[in-house]
């Protein structure tokens, strides 16, 4: 049950990015992300805020995920996963997404098998293997008894699970998750950060998290890194040296008040910057 | 009256039946009374017992030991599959890469969109030209009608997945042809199905006129034939027999379709 190259060797080293689209008058180019340098390394959970529309999926999936298709991305800049400039999605990294994108037509397991399925890892992976890894994870995601069913007879959180198992059933190395819980109810999404944390612990890996919710950044991030409105750029970056689960004690500290604070304050003062630039 | 004029109000299926068979009753007995009357000659309206008597005759002749109306439909049918067959096999893959790639989509629409709005009817002398007056030219005619109207919906399928499911496969590590084989298609297909439902039923409408060419048998043969005779009666018999054809076959596939994606009812 390891995987190879060990999951304790990671890193991401992103320099000098810079992403432009064209902007939508057709003339100029209107800059999303203006000169982002990062180093992230090691099974942790980075958490990436800011607001919406921001650059922070544009971002993320840099890193070993799928490029936006109608843009050179990004446009200046190196991306490095180790030591490896990264130019196109990485077999070792897997994004969960707000939309879970479930087969509808496949069981819960053969949802979660689906990978398996692909080219790429057929054949990698013994059957005998496959079945171990499935039935672990759906254990692990609490699903064990709906594995014969449909995604449609499964709730918004439970389809979030599938995603997430699916995702995870690689082993893989660096997952992004890309506001993956948007769109749950609050208790169901506290629910899904706590299944989040323990499935961590069991398989570490690099979790890249975007977020524009505060408390869900303060919840998991081992680091919390804010990123400021369009065109975005690091306004704050700092760790949170606090045991998972954090417990309800913690969360009302003065100190984690006091974080949130300071978010809160460093992405009002980002605020100044201009919305649009246009350059040639 | 409060649910009345409330499209999202549900009506119970007895209600629904009633009101459907009502409707259909109500135009026979009117029917029925105009012919009764005799306000309308019969060569023009012939009576609902007319028609009855028609179908009787159709169904069997005991003279000549057969079964014209049977005959008919089985030929008519017959053509229907096998251009059916056709349009699935040659329109469904066009359809699929159409709405797969936009670079053949852009290339292909302006050949074949144009023609969902043409009088299709309008070429049937040039494949008379073409393919002569026989089979061929009656299955090419089905076919040409039915395509076109299959290869804009089964592209237009493809192209209504969200694209969640295409970048969620290809993160997952799918070629891109996987993602359209593997996460696309399979998700466009309850309404691909749909299509061709479309356009099967579409097929029932241009039989006659594909049968109006030199055809011996055949439902458009029977009722060009019985119109060539004045024989109104069986004119309606013919028209009766395709709606109702064209109704089965819709209901049947409507259902197909449902035991081909039970999991798409559940949604």
């Amino acid at each position: 049950m390891t995987s190879t190259p060990s999951a304790a060797s990671i890193s991401i080293h992103m320099s000098g990015i810079v992403q432009e689209y064209p902007a939508a008058n057709g003339k100029g180019v209107l800059r999303v992300i203006d000169g982002i340098d990062l180093q992230l390394e090691n099974p942790s959970i980075n958490m990436l805020l800011g607001p919406s529309g921001c650059g922070k999926s544009t971002l993320m999936r840099m890193m070993g995920g799928v490029r936006p298709f109608n843009v050179k991305t990004p446009t200046q800049g190196r991306v490095d996963i180790d030591g490896q400039e990264c130019l196109d999605q990485h077999d070792d990294a897997v994004t969960v997404f707000q939309q879970y994108a479930n087969r509808p037509d496949l069981t819960v397991w053969d949802n979660v098998a689906f990978p398996f399925t692909l080219k790429l890892w057929k054949g990698r992976i013994s059957q005998a293997e496959i079945k171990e890894r499935v039935d672990t994870m759906l254990a692990a995601v609490g699903l064990a008894d709906k594995k014969a069913m449909r995604p449609a007879q499964l709730s918004g959180g439970q389809n979030q699970r599938v995603a997430l198992a699916r995702a995870l059933v690689l082993r893989p190395r660096i997952l992004l998750m890309d506001e993956p819980f948007g769109a749950l109810d609050p208790q169901t999404r506290e629910e899904m950060q706590r299944l989040l944390l323990s499935l961590c612990k069991a398989n570490p890996c690099l979790v890249v998290f975007v977020t524009h919710d505060v408390s869900e950044a303060l919840a998991l991030g081992d680091r919390v890194i804010v990123l400021s409105p369009q065109p975005a750029k690091i306004a704050d970056d700092f760790a949170i040296h606090a045991e998972h689960p954090r417990s309800e004690a913690w969360s009302r500290s003065t100190e984690t008040l006091r974080m949130q604070d300071r978010i809160l304050t460093s992405l009002r003062d980002a605020k100044g910057h201009g919305q649009i630039t246009l350059s040639v | 009256m409060a649910q009345f004029w409330n499209p999202s109000h549900p009506i119970s299926p007895q209600t629904q039946r009633m009101l459907g068979v009502g409707a259909v009753v109500v135009v026979l007995v009117a029917w029925a009374l105009v012919s009764a009357s005799g306000l309308v000659n019969s060569n023009r309206l012939p009576a609902p017992w007319e028609v009855a008597m028609a179908f009787s005759r159709l169904a069997w002749d005991p003279v000549r030991q057969e079964s014209l109306l049977l005959t008919s439909v089985l030929w008519s049918g017959g053509r229907l599959v096998v251009a059916g067959i056709l349009v699935i096999l040659i329109g469904l893959p066009i359809g699929i890469l159409m709405g797969a790639s936009p670079r053949i989509n852009a290339t292909l629409s302006p050949l074949i969109d144009p023609f969902r709005s043409a009088p299709i009817v309008a070429l049937l002398p040039i494949m008379v030209m073409w393919f002569g007056i026989g089979e061929e030219m009656k299955i090419v005619f089905l076919f040409s009608g039915a395509v076109v109207y299959l290869i804009p919906l089964v592209r237009d399928a493809i192209r209504s997945v969200p694209q969640s499911y295409w970048i969620s496969a290809r993160d997952l590590g799918a070629t891109p042809w996987e993602c359209i084989r593997r996460a696309v298609i399979p998700m466009a297909m309850p309404r691909i199905v749909d299509g061709i439902i479309i356009a099967i039923s579409v097929m029932w409408t241009y039989i006659t006129v594909a049968e109006y060419v030199n055809a011996k048998e055949g439902l458009g043969q029977l009722i060009q034939n019985a119109r060539r005779f004045s024989a109104m009666d069986q004119v309606f018999a013919g028209i009766i027999t395709i709606i109702a054809l064209a109704l089965i076959t819709h209901r049947l596939m409507t259902w197909a379709k449902r035991k081909m994606f039970p999991w798409e009812q559940s949604v």
